[in-house]
């Protein structure tokens, strides 16, 4: 097992197989949108492109709305990490700070909410909305995906605010703080940090999710990336070329956020994925 | 966790009460908006859902609900889509949770080893849970494309015999769509697990190596029973997720040819939102739950038993 790597060398090989395992994707997806589309149906194909060109680019951006879905994307996946943010942060801190009976209690049945199958709610939800007129909005996105992230925020969340010496608040309340100028002003700067963390797990979650967004919002106006993407036609066959370079650009700004903050990234997951 | 909590005292009016609440009124203030909000798209949509398979509901049609009692249930139970549907998710859930479980293990322990730099090992498994299902699907369907694909490309060069239409045939596009499932989550697997492995203390394995055990020993006698809270959390949140496989079907194959690909969250999506036929979702639906409750619970027994 591990002794086969115990060498530099092979500690390079075992590094190099990761690697290539989590990257070859999006290296492959790069260098295809970056083919013309005759070299594309050559035969045998290319591996690295022949004339490089961006003219991929150019065509994903006018022959679809593509920024449109980057602007709708964010749109929903900004509004429902801030709410989800503040909606988890209340709750976090009741639970982990306030002397509750239950809390426990409460913890579980925040996180049980998120056992349930998203498709089986996805029936009742388009049904509502549409009664409500709501389909095709950015609220039939933003409302399910607070919740969806609410469980996972909430975890991170708590275990931040067990982590805050509750010494810290009490002197802040001895000091003539009220209880909510103590957490305003000592809790919420030093919780920061995890707020942060299950931020960016919120706005991965929401940038990613598809089923919602493609029944819901079907219409070209409020598709999000993965929903616009995957529903583009070309006139004749699945344009590939273009295709990869809207993917490129639709991976773009989600590889940037984990790969600045990776490290909280892996901290929330694992937190996140440990104690439920 | 004992607090000492002082009730306000003087001239308390509202804004007092409101600035410094006692610790209850403060607890349920807090955790309001949170359980509102799984009322209104947790617990009420399940009611509804419930409530809705008893009737045959059809928004096409512009018709009224008529209440045909367990009439849609009957129909599941003789319908052969339902049967195929839930054949599929089962198998992907009983191939790709082990596979996952089986790469992202190996990847974990490859990425455990001591680098000088951790970035580079830590990104490569952050980007594919990073990456959009949907993405995914859309990546490895222009993989497996029988004429341009880069699958077919490196099968032609080391065999000769024209490879497989991967997506065109039932049993090849399972496998493709399973492949690609393992490649996607089994690098949150490995995270987790990995978080894991960086628990166990280096003590145990000095330990070992004296008692003379080798490294094959020191795998199954420290290294598994040391994860085995890691892989059980990792097992229970892939097997939920796996169940409601949808994504990576819908973009690489739609569910074809004929619907040798479809999975259960696929036939539901196709019935509510392409058929407007709630009344029939509905009830597929509920079916689904049920599947899903009882996996769920058989873990649930299962670590019963291991804790």
């Amino acid at each position: 097992m591990k002794s086969i790597f115990e060498g530099p060398a092979l500690r390079l090989i075992a590094a190099a197989i990761v690697v290539v395992n989590g990257f070859f994707p999006a290296v492959w997806i790069l260098l295809t949108s970056l083919k013309t589309e005759t070299e594309l149906v050559s035969k045998p194909i290319t591996y690295l492109p022949d004339n490089a060109t961006l003219a991929n680019y150019v065509q994903a951006f006018t022959s679809q709305p593509l920024l449109k879905y980057l602007g709708n994307s964010f749109i929903v996946a900004m509004a429902s990490t801030v709410f989800s943010l503040l909606i988890a942060s209340l709750a976090a801190y009741a639970i982990a700070r306030l002397n509750l009976k239950r809390r426990q209690l409460i913890l579980t049945c925040i996180i049980a909410s998120s056992m349930f199958p998203l498709v089986t709610l996805l029936v009742p939800i388009f049904e509502t909305m549409r009664t409500l007129n709501l389909l095709n909005t950015y609220t039939a996105l933003v409302l399910p995906y607070v919740v969806l992230n609410l469980p996972v925020c909430t975890l991170v969340l708590v275990g931040f605010f067990q982590s805050i010496p509750k010494d810290l608040e009490n002197a802040a309340m001895i000091d003539g703080c009220t209880r909510m100028g103590a957490l305003w002003r000592v809790v919420v700067p030093l919780a920061a940090p995890g707020v942060f963390t299950a931020g960016i797990l919120a706005f991965v979650n929401a940038w990613d999710e598809f089923l919602l967004a493609l029944s819901l919002n079907s219409n070209p106006n409020f598709r999000t990336l993965p929903v616009g993407i995957s529903l583009y036609q070309g006139e004749f066959s699945f344009p590939w070329p273009v295709i990869s370079a809207a993917l490129v650009v639709a991976i773009v700004p989600i590889a940037v956020l984990i790969a600045l903050f990776q490290e909280r990234v892996v901290g929330g997951l694992t937190q996140g994925g440990l104690k439920g | 966790m004992s607090t000492h909590q002082e009730h306000p005292v003087a001239g308390t009016t509202t804004w007092d009460r409101l600035r410094d609440p006692s610790e209850k009124t403060l607890g349920v203030m807090l955790l309001a908006p949170a359980f509102l909000l799984l009322a209104l798209i947790v617990v009420y949509p399940i009611g509804k859902l419930i409530w809705n398979s008893f009737f045959d509901l059809r928004l096409s049609g512009g018709g009224e609900a008529r209440f045909v009692g367990l009439e849609n249930y009957a129909l599941v139970l003789r319908d052969a889509d339902f049967w195929n549907a839930a054949g599929n998710t089962v198998l992907i859930v009983l191939i790709t949770v082990p596979a996952a479980l089986v790469v992202g293990m190996g990847l974990a322990l490859l990425a455990n080893l001591p680098f000088k730099r951790q970035w580079p090992v830590r990104l490569a498994l952050l980007l594919p849970w990073a990456l959009p299902l949907a993405f995914a699907g859309l990546i490895f369907a222009w993989f497996f494309h029988s004429e341009h694909g880069v699958v077919n490309d490196v099968l032609r060069r080391l065999g000769g015999n024209e490879p497989q239409m991967w997506l065109l045939r039932p049993n090849w596009a399972f496998a493709a769509i399973c492949l690609t499932i393992v490649w996607k989550t089994s690098s949150f697997m490995a995270l987790i697990l990995l978080a894991g492995l960086q628990m166990i203390p280096k003590s145990l394995y000095e330990a070992a190596e004296v008692d003379g055990a080798t490294k094959w020993q020191q795998f199954w006698q420290i290294t598994i029973p040391m994860l085995m809270p890691s892989i059980i959390v990792a097992l229970i949140f892939r097997t939920i997720t796996a169940l409601q496989t949808f994504d990576i079907p819908y973009t690489m194959t739609k569910g074809g040819p004929g619907n040798s690909t479809e999975t259960l969250a696929m036939l539901i999506h196709k019935t509510t939102i392409d058929y407007l036929d709630v009344g029939y979702g509905s009830t597929l639906a509920v079916c689904m739950f049920v599947l899903s409750l009882l996996v769920t619970g058989f873990y649930l027994k299962h670590i019963g038993k291991n804790a």
